[in-house]
C-alpha cells in the first residue's frame, strides 16, 4: 500500500489537500509506524472541493501482511473525471509523453480481443503506452505554437496566393531538415541532406531533351507527377549540397539538348512508346497493300498516297493504341475493325 | 415449374439422330447462320477419320468414342470465321486469322469446325494439330543437309507427313512438282511428278522428311494462286513458333525456334505473300514454353516478335459458353444418359447444374464434374445438394469434353440439327 501510495505521488495524482489525521484514528497511527507520514498524506482521498463524502468512500483499512500491517489504500479517483470539457488540452500533454490513461478522458480499447469479448480497455494497457501518440500536437497546440513562432517569421508575400502562382515564380523546391535534440552538441550530420524537386514542365525542353533526360536520370523521375527529385548528401556542409544540386540540374539541363553521334544509333528497344513510322507494321500493312493493289492491277499507287489514306490513318491508331496502352478489349476490337477495313473483308 | 419438368421430361425421349445423305449435309452445313448457333451438327464418323486424322481436342476424341458419334456445336467465333472466308477473294494475299481466348474456351473447337468446312468445300487443308510440338520433347534433331545451321526433325516431320497424306490424297495426285528436288546425292524428284512422290520420299526417308515438308510448303504456296485449289493454313499453337524452345544441341546449347527446319517453313508458310486460300491460327497457352498461365492475348501469347510477323491479321476472341450455350451442352448430356441422377432432369438439377454451369468453362467441365460427383457420393442424404452426378457406369469416369457438343434443350425445334 505504501507502494502504491509512492507511485500515486510520483505520477503526480496527488488529488488536493492533504489527509488530515484526524480522519485517521490514532489506534491505525500508532499501530502502524513503518508507513511514512507523507506518503499517507499525500494520498489523500477526497480533494478539497467534494467535502466530507470522500473520505469515508476510501478510508483507509488495514490488512495484515506478513509481520508489518500495511494500509490498503482505495485507488483514487482518475482525474479524467475531474476534467471540464473545454479544458485547455495543451497543459495536459504540453510535450510528447507517454500515455496515461488517467489522463487520457476517452474510453479507448486497444489489443486483441478475448474470444467473444472485446479489446481490453485502457487501463494498464501496455499496448496503448508502447505506441507513439499525438496527443502533445492537438491543433490548438500546433495554433500555439505558430503563434509562438510567428515572432520569428516574415510575412508571406501576398501576391502569392494560389499553388499554380508558387509554381509558375519558383518552380524549384529545396527540402532541409533541422534537428535539435537536448544534448551537448548542437550539430546532427544527417542536417546536410538537400533534396530538389521540379517539375519538368517548367523547364524549358523539347521532346528529345525531355528524352535524353529522362533517361539520365533514371529513377529519380516519377512519371505519374512528372517531377525529378534529387536529393545529395556526398558533401560536409548543407551549403555545399545546395550547390552541387543546384549544379547537377544545370548539368543535365545543358547536356539533355546536345545530340550525341551514338545518339543516332538508338534501337528499337531503347525507344520509351512505340513509334509506328518505320516498324515491322508500317511495313506489312505497306507490302501487303501494294499486293492488293496489284492483283488487282492498280498500278502507280506510291506509299504516300497508301500512307495518307483514311483507312492506314485508323489501322495505325490501333496499332499504336495497342502497344501503348497495352491490350485490352476495346482496343483489341478497335484493331480488328481496322484490319478488316484495311484488308477489305466483308462478312 | 411442373410444366417445365413435364417439358423437358417429353424431350429426353431418345430421338434416333436421323442421318441425312452427303449431299444434305454439305448443303446444310453452308447454310449454318446465327439461328443455328448453339446447337449441334453431326460429323459422320467415316468424315471425322478423313478430315482429321489429327488435330481435334483429346477430350472430344474421348467423347466420340463415348458416344460413338461426333458432335460439334455451332457457336459465333466459328460462324463469324466461316463468314469472313465464304466472303473473301482469292485474289488477294491470304488473310491471317488469330483465335485467341482463355483456357478451355473452345478455340481448338473452333479452328476444327473451321477445317471441317474448308474440307467439305474441298480445299486443300494444311493442318498443323500443334506448333508446340515441334520445339519440345524431341528426341532427335540431325543436322539439315541443305542448310548446316538449321536442325531437321524426322520424326515429327514424318508423323506430319503421314497425316497429311490421310487426308489430302487426291491433292497429291493433282498437284505437280514445279522443280527438281534432289534429295541427298543420288535421289531426286523430277520436274511435273505429283506431290504425292515428295510426300512419298519423306516417309520413305526419314532423315530427309523435313526437307519434303519444307518443298511441300513451297509448291503449294506457290501454286495457290493459280486458283485450280483453295489452300488452308490451319495451325494450331501458333505462339509457338515465335516463343522460345526446350530443345538443346548437341554442346547444351539452346535452340532457338528459327533453327528448326520445320519452324523456319512454317514462318514463311505463314507469311501473307501469297494468296488463293486463307490462314487460321489459334493461340494456346497451354502446352505453351515460358509463358504464364493467365496469358490469353495475342501481344502476351505471340510476343513482340510473333505479333510483327502475323500484323495485320484479324483476331477473333472466344468467349466461354454463353446461357444457351450451356443449355443446349446439358441438354445434350442428359439425352446421352450421360448425366445420370434422379434430380437431374428436374428443375432442382437443372437449376443447381446452372448455378455452378455458367461459370463452368467447357473442358473444365469434367474436373468439376468429377469433384461433385465424389462430393455427392459422400453427402447423399443431403436433400439440398440438387447437382447431378457423373454417371460410373460410363466407359469414361469423367464426361468428355463438353465445348462443342450438345443440343439446344428446346422442346419444339428439332433435337438434332446437321
Amino acid at each position: 500500500m505504501a507502494a502504491r501510495a509512492g507511485r500515486c505521488c510520483r505520477a503526480g495524482l496527488s488529488c488536493g489537500a492533504l489527509l488530515s489525521p484526524a480522519l485517521l484514528s490514532p489506534a491505525v497511527l500508532s499501530r502502524a509506524p513503518a508507513t511514512p507520514r507523507w506518503g499517507r498524506a499525500a494520498f489523500s482521498s477526497a480533494p478539497a472541493v467534494s467535502g466530507r463524502e470522500g473520505p469515508q468512500a476510501r478510508e483507509g483499512s488495514v490488512r495484515r501482511r506478513g509481520r508489518t500491517l500495511q494500509f490498503v489504500r482505495s485507488a483514487a479517483p482518475p482525474r479524467t473525471e475531474r476534467m471540464a470539457v473545454d479544458q485547455d488540452w495543451s497543459s495536459v500533454y504540453p510535450t510528447a509523453a507517454a500515455f496515461k490513461p488517467a489522463s487520457v478522458p476517452l474510453p479507448i480499447r486497444m489489443g486483441y480481443p478475448v474470444k467473444g469479448g472485446v479489446p481490453p480497455p485502457k487501463e494498464g494497457n501496455l499496448e496503448l503506452i508502447k505506441i507513439p501518440n499525438f496527443l502533445h500536437l492537438t491543433p490548438p497546440a500546433i495554433k500555439k505554437h505558430c503563434a509562438a513562432l510567428k515572432d520569428f517569421c516574415t510575412e508571406w508575400p501576398s501576391a502569392l496566393d494560389s499553388d499554380e502562382k508558387c509554381e509558375q515564380h519558383f518552380p524549384i523546391e529545396i527540402e532541409t531538415v533541422d534537428y535539435v535534440s537536448s544534448g551537448t552538441s548542437i550539430r546532427n550530420p544527417k542536417a546536410r541532406v538537400v533534396t530538389l524537386r521540379v517539375k519538368l514542365s517548367s523547364l524549358n525542353l523539347d521532346d528529345h531533351a525531355k528524352k535524353k533526360l529522362i533517361k539520365l536520370v533514371g529513377e529519380r523521375y516519377c512519371q505519374e507527377t512528372d517531377v525529378l527529385t534529387i536529393t545529395t548528401d556526398r558533401c560536409p556542409l548543407r551549403r555545399q549540397n545546395y550547390d552541387y544540386s543546384m549544379h547537377l540540374l544545370t548539368v543535365l539541363y545543358h547536356e539533355s539538348w546536345k545530340t550525341e553521334k551514338w545518339e543516332s544509333e538508338k534501337s528499337e528497344e531503347d525507344m520509351e512508346e512505340y513509334v509506328w513510322e518505320n516498324s515491322h507494321s508500317q511495313k506489312n500493312a505497306l507490302d501487303t497493300l501494294l499486293r492488293i493493289k496489284a492483283s488487282e492491277n492498280v498500278s502507280n499507287v506510291t506509299k504516300e498516297e497508301l500512307l495518307a489514306s483514311e483507312v492506314v490513318k485508323n489501322y495505325r491508331n490501333s496499332v499504336i493504341a495497342l502497344k501503348n496502352e497495352g491490350e485490352t478489349e476495346s482496343n483489341i476490337s478497335q484493331y480488328k475493325e481496322s484490319v478488316k477495313k484495311l484488308l477489305n473483308i466483308q462478312a | 415449374n411442373n410444366e417445365g419438368e413435364k417439358q423437358i421430361l417429353n424431350s429426353q425421349i431418345p430421338v434416333t439422330t436421323d442421318r441425312h445423305s452427303d449431299n444434305s449435309h454439305l448443303a446444310l452445313q453452308a447454310k449454318h447462320t446465327e439461328q443455328h448457333e448453339g446447337r449441334l451438327y453431326n460429323i459422320p464418323l467415316e468424315e471425322l477419320s478423313a478430315v482429321f486424322p489429327h488435330g481435334l481436342p483429346h477430350r472430344f476424341q474421348q467423347q466420340v468414342l463415348t458416344f460413338n458419334e461426333a458432335r460439334v456445336m455451332v457457336r459465333k467465333p466459328a460462324l463469324e470465321l466461316l463468314a469472313y472466308l465464304k466472303g473473301s477473294n482469292f485474289s488477294h494475299p491470304a488473310v491471317r486469322y488469330v483465335i485467341y481466348g482463355e483456357r478451355g474456351t473452345g478455340k481448338t473447337m473452333t479452328l476444327c469446325h473451321v477445317v471441317h468446312y474448308c474440307s467439305r468445300q474441298g480445299w486443300l487443308v494444311l493442318h498443323i494439330p500443334d506448333a508446340h510440338l515441334w520445339v519440345k520433347n524431341c528426341k532427335e534433331l540431325l543436322q539439315s543437309s541443305y542448310n548446316k545451321d538449321r536442325l531437321d526433325q524426322p520424326l515429327q516431320a514424318s508423323v506430319w507427313l503421314k497425316n497429311f497424306k490421310a487426308s489430302n490424297e487426291r491433292f497429291l495426285q493433282e498437284i505437280k512438282t514445279q522443280k527438281k528436288y534432289m534429295w541427298g546425292k543420288r535421289e531426286c524428284t523430277e520436274e511435273g511428278r505429283p506431290l504425292r512422290e515428295v510426300v512419298e520420299q519423306g516417309l520413305a526417308r526419314v532423315r530427309s522428311a523435313s526437307d519434303a515438308v519444307g518443298v511441300l510448303l513451297r509448291e503449294l504456296k506457290q501454286q495457290s494462286h493459280r486458283g485450280s485449289f483453295r489452300l488452308l493454313v490451319a495451325v494450331d499453337g501458333v505462339n509457338a513458333l515465335w516463343g522460345r524452345s526446350t530443345l538443346r544441341k548437341e554442346d547444351k546449347s539452346p535452340v532457338c525456334p528459327e533453327e528448326l527446319t520445320l519452324v523456319h517453313n512454317l514462318r514463311k508458310m505463314l507469311m501473307n505473300d501469297w494468296s488463293g486460300g486463307a490462314i487460321v491460327t489459334t493461340l494456346s497457352q497451354t502446352g505453351s514454353l515460358f509463358k504464364p498461365s493467365s496469358a490469353y492475348t495475342p501481344q502476351e501469347l505471340l510476343g513482340k516478335e510473333g505479333f510483327d510477323a502475323l500484323d495485320p491479321f484479324v483476331p477473333i476472341p472466344v468467349p466461354n459458353y454463353s446461357p444457351k450455350e450451356f443449355e443446349s451442352c446439358y441438354g445434350y448430356y442428359l439425352e446421352r444418359r450421360w448425366l445420370q441422377h434422379e434430380k437431374g432432369q428436374g428443375w432442382g438439377g437443372k437449376r443447381g447444374m446452372r448455378v455452378l454451369g455458367l461459370e463452368l468453362v467447357s473442358s473444365k467441365w469434367a474436373k468439376k464434374l468429377d469433384k461433385l460427383n465424389t462430393d455427392f457420393c459422400t453427402h447423399r442424404d443431403a436433400q439440398s445438394f440438387a447437382v447431378p452426378s457423373v454417371s460410373l457406369q460410363g466407359p469414361r469416369t469423367f464426361p468428355p469434353c463438353a465445348s462443342g457438343l450438345i443440343s439446344s434443350v428446346c422442346p419444339c425445334t428439332p433435337r438434332v440439327s446437321t
